[in-house]
């Protein structure tokens, strides 16, 4: 694999062409303590120093809102429009727990069904990655197979060296990327890269406060559906969207149409939650999963075995978000020691 | 004995003996959490699990509104509440959400709490506090690993700082000493800045706020005057907001919500609390609140059980000017 490395200046010059070039998606400050990825016209408004984003970039691949298409009746005519797509793009500065949560909606959006929204934006966008420079007190990736400077995925990953970034090439689109802005790079002629790399990600190892272990829990979640543990855990939970419209891998989604005149409109998409207790009501009111008991457990069962299940892959990849952010302390590494717990005593 | 340890010792023995005596048949109060600046809300329906209850300056989540879930079982429930959380009961008790023989409400005067960003950058996550106490100055936190003090000054809640009434308003046993009210200064320092801003400034600063909506409706779940059996954001026919994300919907969402708990919301500090997107929320509902004393001269609701909430009592002497 080649690398190259870049200097903080031409770190910053590189940014505001690739934001005149393409759509620049990149980590921006927005409050205290809140950093979310949105569009951003140039390197002055990144801020590359966050840790987990308070709301992962899925966002870009698979909006909280998209609209799908246009349409209008006249007669006895429906005439369709397709909605705009953005254009060829660079989602800059993902965390590598976050290019495995886009690795983990690839099989739902892009494989056996092939959702052309998800498909057109994910080949539009080039993945650039940045291996992280601190753990966070809620992160805990390294139990979910993934790492801090992991960033198998991405078409390029960064990572801050002595004097600047390192990068590495990871994908022909990636190579193709740096091809074109050449100027800003220096070959990686001392071989520093890969070595920095590693070091980090081995000093960085040991910094994981929690660590789980999942093994075996999705055989035991195969064989026990019904366990009191959902019934007690599920008491406290407020039913509320936190925890699913900010985890990098959830994708559920509801489809809605507007239409002021009742003749011509916009159908579109919008995230919606397995926590609340509307999703899974049918017309005529019957709702399947009656309580929060089933939300939470269906929740968990996604993350622990459903996706796993489908696609042979993890359905958390240990960003921590919901750890963080659950304001009833729901946290997902507590309920994996729980569950192990639980079957150990069957 | 501090007097926060005191008190969770009285928590435990009136748990037990309302779980013993069959008075209760649940005790909703804290429990310690997955990590040393967490705590959960414990649901206790066993005596031998009355030790897991907790009392700390960690307990920020307001309990009031989990009564509903129990309030079509038989069997009465008892619930841990603060100051600011019993203002919810008297809200819940006025909007006949819950009946009064039906809870046994648990008090306790609360003097302050802790900013748990803070106890988490300092105490290792895994640690567990076994000690807790609050003086005038300072917050002491014992764990495994010693003893750690945090100033008021730097670590009161923000939500603390304006507080009320540090002892319940409403109670069936109380767990400590009264603690007098303070006064608390001028609450509306914040909506008083905000209301001077020229118009155009007032609206970017919100158009800011509400455009990083996630829509999650955690504010809604957890608020205690939010009790409606359907709620109009959850209605599709007629569609009074629409699902989509975007600043229209979120502003509509957030009126919407401010008006239907105007002259209800009883400034728990909850909604802000929970917002994962750091909404100044309880500004919102200051404003509203403010307006309210304006008009009607009326203490934060919740503040009294026979003080009903002005929008929703009606007077032979109501101004009558549109009629
Ligand atoms: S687990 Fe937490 S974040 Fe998720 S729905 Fe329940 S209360 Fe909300
Ligand atoms: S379940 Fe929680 S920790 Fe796992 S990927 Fe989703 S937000 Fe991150
Ligand atoms: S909790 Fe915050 S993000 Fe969620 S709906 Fe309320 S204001 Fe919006
Ligand atoms: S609006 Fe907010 S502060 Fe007011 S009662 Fe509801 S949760 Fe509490």
């Amino acid at each position: 694999m080649k690398a190259y490395t870049i200097t903080r200046d031409n770190l910053g010059a590189w940014l505001d062409a690739l934001a005149r070039d393409y759509t620049l998606i990149a980590p921006v400050r927005e409050e205290e303590s809140v950093s979310l990825f949105k569009p951003v016209s140039g390197f002055a408004e990144i801020n590359l120093g966050y840790t987990n984003s308070t709301v992962s970039p899925k966002g870009w691949l698979f909006p909280q809102t998209e609209e799908m298409f246009f349409f209008s009746t006249g007669g006895d005519q429906i005439t369709l429009a397709d909605a705009q797509t953005p254009g060829p793009a660079v989602l800059f500065g993902l965390r590598p727990c976050d290019i495995k949560g886009i690795l983990a909606l690839d099989p739902v959006f892009n494989g056996a069904y092939q959702d052309c929204y998800y498909q057109k934006r994910r080949q539009d966008t080039i993945l650039v990655g940045l291996s992280c420079t601190r753990v966070e007190r809620d992160c805990f990736c390294t139990s979910m197979g993934g790492g801090p400077t992991d960033g198998g995925g991405a078409d390029l990953l960064l990572t801050e060296i002595d004097g600047g970034y390192g990068i590495e090439v990871l994908t022909p689109r990636g190579e193709k990327l740096v091809n074109r802005y050449q100027q800003y790079f220096d070959a990686d002629r001392e071989n520093r890269v890969i070595p920095a790399r590693e070091e980090l990600g081995k000093k960085l190892a040991g910094h994981f406060t929690r660590n789980v272990d999942t093994t075996g829990l999705k055989e035991f979640l195969d064989q026990h559906f019904e366990l009191p543990y959902w019934g007690e855990l599920a008491r406290r939970c407020l039913g509320c969207g936190i925890c699913t419209y900010i985890c990098p891998t959830c994708h559920c989604f509801d489809i809605f149409d507007q239409s002021p005149d009742g003749e011509s409109g916009v159908r579109s998409r919008c995230w919606d939650s397995c926590m609340f207790s509307h999703f899974t009501r049918m017309a005529g009111g019957h709702n399947p999963r009656p309580t929060q008991k089933e939300r939470v457990r269906n929740r968990f069962l996604h993350k622990l075995k459903y996706h796993r299940d489908r696609y042979n892959l993890d359905g958390c990849v240990g960003c921590g978000r919901c750890v963080t952010r659950c304001p009833v302390n729901i946290d997902i590494r507590q309920i994996i020691a729980d569950l192990q717990e639980v079957a150990r005593h069957e | 004995m501090s007097e926060l340890m005191k008190i969770q010792e009285n928590l435990r023995e009136t748990a037990r003996k309302l779980l013993a005596n069959g008075e209760a048949s649940l005790v909703i109060g804290y429990a310690l959490g997955s990590e040393v600046s967490r705590v959960v809300p414990a649901f206790i329906s066993r005596e031998d699990e009355v030790d897991r209850l907790v009392w700390n300056p960690l307990c920020i989540n307001n309990l009031a509104k989990y009564l509903l879930d129990y309030r079509h079982e038989p069997g009465k429930v008892a619930v841990v509440v603060k100051g600011c959380d019993s203002r919810a009961i008297i809200r819940l008790l006025q909007d006949n959400q819950i009946t009064r023989e039906k809870v046994i409400i648990l008090g306790i005067p609360c003097p302050g709490l802790i900013n748990p960003d803070l106890v988490a950058a300092r105490l290792d996550p895994g640690a567990q506090i076994t000690v807790a106490a609050v003086s005038k100055q300072d917050f002491s936190l014992q764990t495994g690993e010693g003893t750690f003090t945090f100033t008021r000054d730097e670590a009161l809640l923000k939500k603390c700082r304006d507080c009320e009434q540090h002892t319940p308003v409403i109670a069936d046993f109380m767990l400590g000493e009264e603690i007098p009210p303070n006064d608390p200064g001028d609450p509306f320092v914040a909506v008083k800045t905000l209301e001077e801003l020229p118009v155009e400034e007032r609206s970017a600063y919100w158009d800011k706020q509400f455009s990083r909506c996630l829509r999650c409706y955690a504010c809604r779940n957890v608020c205690p005057a939010c009790t409606c059996r359907e709620c109009v954001f959850d209605q599709a026919e007629p569609c009074w907001v629409a699902k989509a994300n975007n600043l229209p919907e979120n502003t509509a969402f957030h009126l919407i919500r401010a008006f239907h708990v105007a002259g209800r919301c009883v400034d728990c500090g909850e909604c802000e609390r929970v917002c994962p997107v750091n909404i100044p929320l309880s500004l919102l509902n200051r404003k509203i609140l403010k307006d309210m004393k304006d008009l009607f001269n009326v203490p934060t609701p919740g503040t009294s059980l026979e003080e009903l909430p002005p929008l929703g009592a009606f007077t032979k002497s109501d101004p009558d000017e549109f009629m």
